[in-house]
């Protein structure tokens, strides 16, 4: 097992504005195989220039690695300004220590994430692969697509211990989302396959869904659109079951939503 | 343009106009232009390579409102070509709907020096423009759509010629474009109460017939020296058994005579109108017919519209069509309607070698090239961005000249290929000289641009050149694929601006537009009726309406006169 | 004294073209004819910036266009984030030579209609927009919509113009054969001439949008009693109406882009849009609000790709509304230096937002002064453009139209002041030897 330790350094969010440093190009895979001075080399962006990650980060590294997947990272130090962590990954790990910035773990394909704070908006977007766990709140367009995209995530599992905001797996196309707190409004918009669980409440959940399934524990503010179909009995309770979304028309309405 | 000496040594002359096939030859270049001999030159080593006149594409959408409602709809797609700024270029984005400065660099990395944005809204004829001038590299043109006009269809009902004439003309001139562009004519009106028309319906309110458009629009465009004739998209594009509707709409022009030997219709993206069958379950490929008629009639023109595998975004004047292939798919959707003019539908399309139907597409659009004798009624398009992205013509190219790829591509697609469509079973292989042909000599002559020094390497022609890096003996069609994407050399009016595929330089390109040129009396006569309707049913006023000079920064005017009898 | 005629209003989205002023002495000193009261006020000038000025110990210091000119271009080229900001009430000529600057910089462009029709561009990136040109609305629409919009004082020509009280070539009658349906949260002088003045409760568009489509594709049987604030018989009753017209046309406006769902909304009333065509022929415009942004966001797609909101830090355009919109990066203090230009956001912009650009280098190209001048660190004056400048400009309906230089002026025009600071900034790069 290896694991690289980048801290960010102070000076880095001190200035009259607070930058974000995008580390896209810090993923276990990109550098996997790496000396810690090759490392230190690697570049990343810090608004319109390029810089040294040892410039930028306290850079330290432990073990070895036979492969991408004994990579582990470790980021600390004031991640809230430090984009695109774990953007693309394919293998290993990555652990953020703090609250992160925005596309935490987008496009990922394999590997885990874990962020032990709040993640700003869009992590896991358009995800493929591989698991995510935010251990606090996720804003918006959590697991969500690219715009203009008819597809969001496709594949792996992301857990989200705190609440979200809202847009939640919006087009989501595969793979599984699940929420222990509350959602903000239209969870599973445009929702085509996978699931999404939200053990808190959700406020118009499902909107222009044609596949899918949303499961909903806590309270839910239904969209006006959506044909009761029965009971189903779930992991020992009872919820009741829509079809959905006929705001898209019948034919099309082929996602299920269950709610308490 | 360059003011140096430019010698292109010892390469392999492809020069259909000129009657040049594959002749080892030097070109001369000077002030931009080819001429007799230089003294004292840089020299270009085409040794043992493929030269041919820059690429002139007769028609591609690449500049205007749908164009751009297109970007704005496809981020997804505007993301997926993105290319980092250079000392020469600007940032790149797109893949097929790209950004104008990619438009400018990908063509002129295929050899092209000019093409024709096929469809300008009147109305927004500024917007064309602003994206014109903002093409790198490329001389352009554009031609406005004249067909669903409010005056046009009340002169055709009321069978005044002269003044429909008079009406183009003002057209062409306030536009400042090329010549009449025709697409699904009266049904696009029709759109406009979510109708739409076939070549013999009634519009609605107008009470004229598509067919009678397309006649009346035919006879007042001859009555100029006008170089193109009219180009038209007719109509029921796209639906299954069109093909008859397709060649009815041809016997239309049959007896008017053009004005010089150039044929008086070009009808374009003839794929998407050459269908068989009657429902998509048993659609076939009727390509053989079109074909036939094209082989005994020299009035119509045609171009491909080929398709390219993989996502693309169609758009197009046809309002109706494009609102029943989102239907279809049910993927987004733009529509624009111009009033007393035209309309706009857009929506992203994918064509799948596993689907029957994209398949009997793909094999049509060859087969066209394939079962028509004679090149120099062909030009080759793939409509683009709808049947496919420019980007994909060195494909078509390939395999055009190689049978054994066609094969190779037919064993990965749907079956149907075999049954309901002829491609298998054709063996001609294109050689250098047609490909030249169908994709710089037909367009030039055409469009009447080979009188003004495009699509030919005689002395006087713009020095507008294209060295592919191959022999011309090679016969390996993905080597013929890669040659015809990124030149070794691409010149333009005297200037090297592509080498070894990448550009090198991106000077700007020049607008071409016509000047048709009609009695002031017929003027006059017509624009009492024009006027009224600006002041009744236009949203802008009639002074406001003409593109201003500040719009063409580098124009070149073609003058056609009215011609005497 | 000259008449001049098809004078081109240089204010909102509606672009009147048909203007009449009259000249004397170098000053318009009358408009007779064409303009509602807000475009009279443009057209009949006011108070402007006198003088180029550098701020100086909390002081503006005014200076020649040159000094300040270059301080502009020194504050952009040193910085690692600029953002540059505004570009709706200029002209296209202008906002190329910006996408250029954004460009070469590597900085971050955007325009005003992240505050204001962004959404609506947004909800266009996801399922695209079916509309017309205003000349269709007049000649043919007989159901006219107006919802989250109040255009008789925000677009004042716009109903006599284009849509309900115009008369057209199917449209003789006027107001008479045509019906109106304004959708609101309360009472406002639009919904007073509506035939059906529909009340939502506010950030309830979302769902109620979602039950006419419902309905109108045959399935109200699932539609609740009441949705939004809205009860099910005017839910009915609107769908009816849309049935029994020839020609429906909806335009919105603020009240749906910014509240509830927000660009979701649009991407809903678009959705509402085509369900209604499958019942009659249906078009939806946004009421764009400053007379060029939807030329600016014109000019960035087909040079960009991207319509706004545009990152260019890479060397290549980055798209993220949300992430790299003017109120986010200020909101976030992500940029360290800002030009803004033919806008106001210290007029528009959110408190927090504000406190950050109060902190950072501020360049303002305007010709008037206004609550960004308070803090902005240089300060450029510019013509008038529509006045002093002519150019190309995109009206709410995507029609270009070429705004009239009517009066001469000494002020630099904003195409020529952006092309001296990118000169100045690729003369300091150059210099430092990149």
């Amino acid at each position: 097992m290896q694991t690289i330790t980048l801290k960010l350094k102070d000076a880095a969010m001190s200035g009259i504005a607070q930058v974000p440093v995008e580390v896209d190009a810090l993923t276990p895979d990109k550098l996997f195989g790496k000396s810690e001075a090759e490392l230190k080399a690697v570049k990343v962006w810090w608004g319109n220039k390029q810089e040294a990650t040892g410039d930028l980060f306290d850079v330290s590294v432990a073990g070895d690695a036979g492969s991408a997947d004994e990579v582990k990272i470790v980021m600390e130090g004031d991640l809230t300004r430090v984009k695109r962590i774990g953007d693309g990954m394919k293998a290993g790990e990555i652990e953020a220590r703090g609250d992160v910035d925005m596309h935490c773990g987008a496009m990922m394909e394999g590997g885990k994430v874990v962020v032990e704070g709040n993640a700003n908006c869009w992590a896991g977007r358009e995800m493929r692969g591989g698991e995510l766990v935010i251990e606090g709140d996720a804003e918006d367009n959590l697991c969500a697509m690219y715009r203009g995209e008819d597809k969001g995530m496709t594949g792996g599992k992301v857990t989200v211990n705190g609440n979200t905001g809202e847009l939640v797996g919006q087009y989501m196309a595969g793979g599984e989302i699940l929420i222990k707190g509350n959602v903000d409004r239209l969870a599973g918009l445009s929702m085509r396959g996978g699931k999404i669980t939200i053990e808190g409440d959700a406020q118009w959940p499902g909107p222009d869904m044609i596949g899918g399934e949303i499961v909903v524990k806590g309270k839910t503010e239904m969209m006006p659109s959506f044909r009761p179909d029965g009971t189903e009995s779930i992991e020992g309770a009872e919820y009741k079951k829509y079809l959905g979304d006929l705001a898209m028309g019948e034919k099309k309405a082929k996602g299920t939503l269950y709610v308490r | 343009m360059a003011d140096g000496e430019l010698l292109i040594r010892n390469g392999v002359v492809y020069d259909p106009i000129n009657g040049v096939n594959g002749e080892k030859k030097d070109i001369c270049i000077r002030d931009g232009k080819v001429v007799e001999s230089v003294t004292n030159p840089k020299v270009i080593d085409a040794e043992g390579r493929v030269v041919m006149p820059g690429g002139v594409d007769i028609h591609a959408h690449i500049a205007g409102g749908k164009v751009n409602a297109g970007r704005i709809m496809r981020p997804e797609d505007e993301r997926k070509g993105v290319e980092p700024k250079t000392k020469v270029c600007r940032a790149q984005s797109g893949y097929s709907v790209p950004n104008t400065f990619a438009t400018g660099y990908r063509y002129a990395r295929m050899g092209y020096t000019f093409v024709m944005e096929a469809a300008m809204p009147p109305l927004a004829a500024r917007h064309t423009h602003e994206e014109m001038v903002d093409i790198p590299i490329l001389d352009n043109a554009a031609m406005p759509l004249i067909d669903n006009n409010w005056m046009t269809m009340e002169y055709v009902k009321s069978g005044d010629t002269d003044l429909l004439a008079a009406y183009i003309a003002w057209m062409i001139k306030a536009t400042k474009g090329y010549g009449v562009k025709v697409v699904n004519p009266g049904g696009t009106e029709a759109w406009g109460w979510a109708k739409n028309c076939d070549l013999n319906d009634a519009v609605p309110y107008f009470d004229v017939t598509p067919a009678e458009i397309i006649k009346g629009l035919a006879e007042a465009t001859e009555k100029f020296e006008m170089p193109h004739s009219i180009h038209v998209h007719g109509n029921m594009l796209g639906h299954p058994g069109n093909y008859e509707m397709t060649k009815d709409t041809y016997d239309v022009v049959k007896g008017i005579k053009p004005y010089r030997d150039r044929p008086t219709m070009h009808a374009t993206h003839t794929q998407f109108h050459s269908y068989g069958g009657t429902t998509w379950g048993n659609f076939e490929s009727k390509a053989g017919a079109i074909a036939d008629y094209i082989n005994k009639n020299d009035h119509v023109s045609i171009d491909l519209g080929s398709v390219i595998l993989g996502d693309t975004t169609t758009m197009t004047a046809d309002g109706p069509m494009e609102y029943s292939l989102y239907q279809i798919t049910g993927r987004k959707w733009t529509n624009h309607d111009v009033e007393l003019e035209t309309g706009t539908g857009i929506t992203p399309f994918l064509y799948s070698g596993k689907v029957s139907v994209h398949t009997i597409q793909w094999a049509i659009g060859q087969e066209l090239a394939l079962l028509v004798k004679d090149p120099w009624k062909i030009a080759l398009t793939t409509d683009h961005p709808n049947a496919g992205p420019f980007i994909g013509y060195p494909i078509i190219i390939s395999h055009l000249m190689s049978k054994k790829r066609r094969d190779e591509s037919a064993e990965s697609m749907h079956k149907a290929i075999f049954d309901r469509a002829e491609l298998p079973s054709v063996d001609r292989e294109y050689d250098l000289n047609e490909i030249a042909i169908i994709t710089r000599g037909m367009a030039a002559k055409t469009l009447g641009l080979h009188e003004h020094g495009k699509g030919h390497l005689g002395v006087g022609a713009d020095a507008d050149v294209a060295i592919y890096d191959m022999s011309p003996e090679e016969k390996d069609a993905g080597k013929i694929q890669k040659a015809f994407l990124n030149t070794k050399y691409t010149i333009k009016a005297g200037e090297i601006v592509v080498k070894d595929g990448e550009v090198v330089a991106a000077p700007p390109g020049r607008t071409i537009f016509v000047t048709p040129e009609c009695d002031d009396k017929l003027m006059d006569e017509m624009l009492v009726t024009l006027k009224d309707k600006f002041a009744k049913y236009y949203s802008v006023t009639f002074n406001n309406y003409p593109v201003q000079d500040a719009y063409l920064p580098n124009p070149y005017e073609i003058k056609a006169p009215w011609r005497s009898s | 004294m000259v008449e001049v005629t098809d004078v081109v209003c240089s204010l909102c989205g509606c672009v009147c073209d048909d203007i009449v002023v009259e000249v004397e002495n170098n000053e318009i000193v009358k408009v007779k004819r064409g303009a509602c009261s807000v475009g009279k006020s443009k057209l009949l000038g006011h108070e402007r910036i006198k003088s180029p000025a550098i701020r100086e110990n909390g002081e503006l210091r005014e200076c020649s266009y040159d000094e300040a000119i270059k301080k502009a271009a020194e504050i952009l080229y040193k910085s690692r984030r600029p953002l540059l900001y505004g570009w709706s009430s200029t002209v296209c000529e202008a906002d190329k030579v910006g996408v250029e600057l954004t460009e070469d910089l590597g900085a971050v462009m955007d325009n005003t209609a992240s505050v204001c029709h962004g959404p609506s561009v947004l909800a266009i990136n996801d399922v695209g927009l079916p509309s017309c040109t205003l000349g269709e609305v007049k000649n043919r629409a007989d159901l006219v919509i107006y919802w989250g919009a109040n255009p008789s004082q925000a677009h004042a020509n716009h109903m006599k113009r284009y849509s309900y009280v115009s008369k057209g070539y199917w449209t003789a009658e006027g107001k008479k054969g045509k019906k109106m349906v304004v959708v609101d949260v309360r009472k406002t002088m639009t919904t007073k001439m509506a035939d059906v003045f529909v009340q939502i409760k506010q950030g309830y568009d979302y769902p109620v949008f979602s039950a006419l489509r419902a309905i109108l594709r045959g399935h109200e049987d699932v539609v609740p009693d009441e949705v939004g604030g809205v009860p099910k018989e005017q839910l009915l009753e609107v769908a009816n109406m849309v049935k029994e017209s020839k020609f429906m046309m909806t335009f919105f406006g603020m009240g749906v882009t910014h509240t509830g769902a927000r660009h979701n909304n649009i991407v809903n009333a678009i959705q509402f849009t085509r369900a209604a065509h499958l019942h009659t022929k249906a078009n939806i415009m946004p009421l764009r609000g400053h007379y060029n942004v939807a030329g600016i966001n014109q000019v960035c797609t087909w040079e960009t790709g991207f319509p706004f909101a545009i990152d260019m830090s890479r060397g290549y355009a980055w798209y993220n509304p949300g992430e790299q919109s003017a109120t986010d990066l200020l909101y976030r203090a992500d940029c360290d230096a800002a030009m803004i230009i033919a806008s106001d956001p210290g007029a528009h912009f959110p408190g927090e937002s504000l406190k950050h650009l109060a902190k950072i280098p501020v360049i303002q190209i305007d010709p008037y002064a206004n609550p960004t001048t308070e803090f902005a660190d240089v300060v450029i004056p510019a013509a008038v453009s529509g006045i002093e400048a002519e150019g190309n400009v995109y009206r709410m309906d995507n029609i270009p139209i070429r705004l009239r230089k009517i009066l001469d002026t000494d002020y630099l025009p904003d195409e020529e002041i952006l092309e001296r600071i990118l000169t100045e900034i690729r003369a300091m790069r150059e210099k430092e030897g990149e």
